[in-house]
């Protein structure tokens, strides 16, 4: 049982974990704990120094709260929500909800899962996406041909380009951003 | 469109959603140990996941990867214990839940099922006590009629047959028909005179037996019996037929001798029907439309309808009265049940004119026309 869990999507789990199969849940959270601990971290040796036999126990019983109450759409997302919201604001409880160019990006996401092996719907998509790419500044071009058509590495793109994995990281992030909306909004130009 | 298939459907990857790192997928990247896709695909998800790249930065930063080794393996082992056993108490308590629900289920099912066979079996016996005064009255009445069948029956038998073949007979004939007619009509009303005819013996139990029930019994429920009971006369009295029709010849022959046993017979239904009807002891033309009257009354319950209209309308014509009453408004009645809802509606409003006992019912029955 276990096992055939393990190999269940996140929405799944998030499904079965809301109709009270509480080993969903576990697998749920047993998937996404290393990362919770290795975010945790260094708050752990921050100033008031929190015991993590209780952080954690809290952690996942804010996490199992919201589970059943929240529309969940990354669990990644919210997972670093709610650990952010525990260290920043403990007394708070501040739902999760993802912003708009979250859900920009969420949506093509879908539908290009959507379309799957279906070879009109994703040429139909990439010819979208195409002319939204064609659309975009060259720089930001540049990157996300570079780093997603012609696969270079981090390390390439920050040697050639001279800046920092975070920064490479944000820009990228930003232009992925930009191709999203500018798809998005293509029906209105 | 074909050439820039390759680069279509690679643009497709920007937006393809894959998997956070899992938990010996981080370690590898850090220490570089990962095959070119592998190494692309975590660094696309990077770019996307803040989660696991806060993670990333976390480890890279800390580099107390005991810790962090420790922490995991904890957190998982509590995870795995507080699910767990929380699972296993959860499926045994939603399997004795389940249980309890069909057990209980089971005793609704046979509470209902003890329910239902009670009702039946109340309804079934008030069905049978209901049913059981017929074969009793039946019982009690075909005696008479088989005794009848040696001295009166030939009366009895006469009336369809002067009827049927004789439909406008002589005056004379109706008076002499007609005291014949009583028979059928008195042993199917309220079995009055049934008893009475055979034997005076039985008659004092019988009559008061017959005349409390006459009175309880409703006159639709009675009316089927009696529908019933005068057909099955009426069979039982053709059969006869052929094996009296000698004795009709002799009718036919001693019409002066038929008004000698008809008074018998007319005073003995007197005696019990007093109370029914308050009839004064009455002459003999108030007789002679009793008699018309239960005949036709016999005919619409045997449903000759055109008949027993052709009987009201001489008595409603010919006699004044109470009769005359009852004779317009059961005429009403056969024109409502043959559908001429005009004439029956001029009928009833004649009863309401005559202002007798019936007005009210007459008045309702046009109300609900």
């Amino acid at each position: 049982m276990h096992q055939q869990l393990t190999n269940l999507s996140d929405k799944e789990l998030i499904s079965r974990a809301r109709k009270q199969d509480r080993e969903a849940e576990g697998v749920l959270m047993d998937r996404y704990s290393h990362l919770l601990v290795a975010i945790t971290l260094p708050y752990l040796d921050k100033a008031p120094k929190p015991d993590p036999n209780i952080v954690f126990p809290t952690l996942l019983q804010r996490l199992s709260a919201s589970l059943k109450t929240q529309t969940i759409y990354k669990a990644n997302e919210w997972i670093l929500h709610i650990q952010k919201t525990y260290f920043n604001s403990p007394d708070k409880n501040i739902p999760f909800y993802p912003s708009r160019d979250g859900r920009d990006l969420l949506h093509i996401e879908n539908k290009v899962e959507k379309a799957g092996t279906n070879i009109i719907d994703r040429q139909d998509l990439a010819v979208r996406l195409e002319q939204a790419l064609g659309r975009m500044n060259a720089d930001d071009r540049d990157l996300i041909t570079q780093f997603y058509i012609d696969n270079k590495s981090f390390a390439d793109l920050t040697a050639a380009k001279g800046l920092t994995r975070e920064k490479l990281r944000n820009q990228l992030k930003a232009a992925k951003g930009k191709l999203a909306k500018l798809y998005m909004n293509q029906g209105y130009v | 469109m074909f050439s820039s298939k390759p680069n279509n459907e690679k643009i497709l990857k920007v937006f393809s959603g894959i998997r956070c790192l899992s938990k010996d997928q981080l370690p590898r990247y850090m220490e570089g140990r990962l095959t070119d896709v592998e190494k692309h695909l975590v660094e696309q998800h990077l770019t996307d996941c803040d989660l696991c790249f806060g993670a990333l930065q976390a480890l890279e930063q800390e580099a107390g990867n005991e810790q962090y080794q420790d922490l995991t393996g904890k957190l998982q082992r509590y995870i795995q214990d507080s699910i767990q056993p929380v699972s296993h108490v959860h499926k045994v308590a939603r399997y004795t839940k389940k249980e309890k629900t069909k057990e209980s289920l089971l005793v609704y099912f046979w509470l209902v099922a003890f329910l239902v066979i009670g009702v039946a079996s109340v309804y079934v016996l008030r069905g049978h006590l209901r049913n059981q005064p017929p074969p009793r009255m039946l019982a009690s009445s075909q005696p008479p009629a088989a005794d009848s069948a040696t001295a009166p029956a030939g009366e009895v038998a006469s009336q369809p047959i002067v009827t049927a073949e004789q439909p406008a007979p002589a005056p004379g004939h109706q008076t002499t028909t007609t005291p014949a007619s009583v028979k059928p009509a008195a042993t199917t009303t309220a079995n009055t005179p049934a008893p009475a005819k055979p034997t005076p013996l039985p008659a004092p139990a019988a009559t008061a037996d017959s005349i409390a029930r006459a009175k309880a019994a409703a006159l639709k429920a009675q009316q089927k019996k009696q529908a019933a009971d005068s057909l099955r006369k009426a069979q039982a009295l053709q059969k006869q037929q052929d094996s009296l029709k000698k004795e009709k010849e002799k009718e036919k022959d001693n019409d002066d001798k038929k008004p000698e046993p008809a008074p018998a017979p007319k005073q003995e239904p007197k005696e019990p029907a007093p109370p029914k009807k308050e009839n004064p002891q009455p002459g003999e033309p108030i007789n002679s439309d009793e008699y018309l009257y239960r005949a036709a009354m016999v005919y619409q319950q045997q449903g000759n309808l055109s008949e027993a209209i052709d009987r009201y309308k001489r008595i409603a014509s010919n006699s004044s009265g109470k009769y005359a009453e009852m004779a317009t408004y059961q005429l009403a009645i056969c024109y409502r049940s043959k559908g001429q809802m005009a004439r029956a509606r001029r009928m009833f409003r004649e009863v309401i004119r005559m202002d007798g006992s019936l007005k009210n019912n007459a008045q309702q029955a046009l109300d609900s026309m």
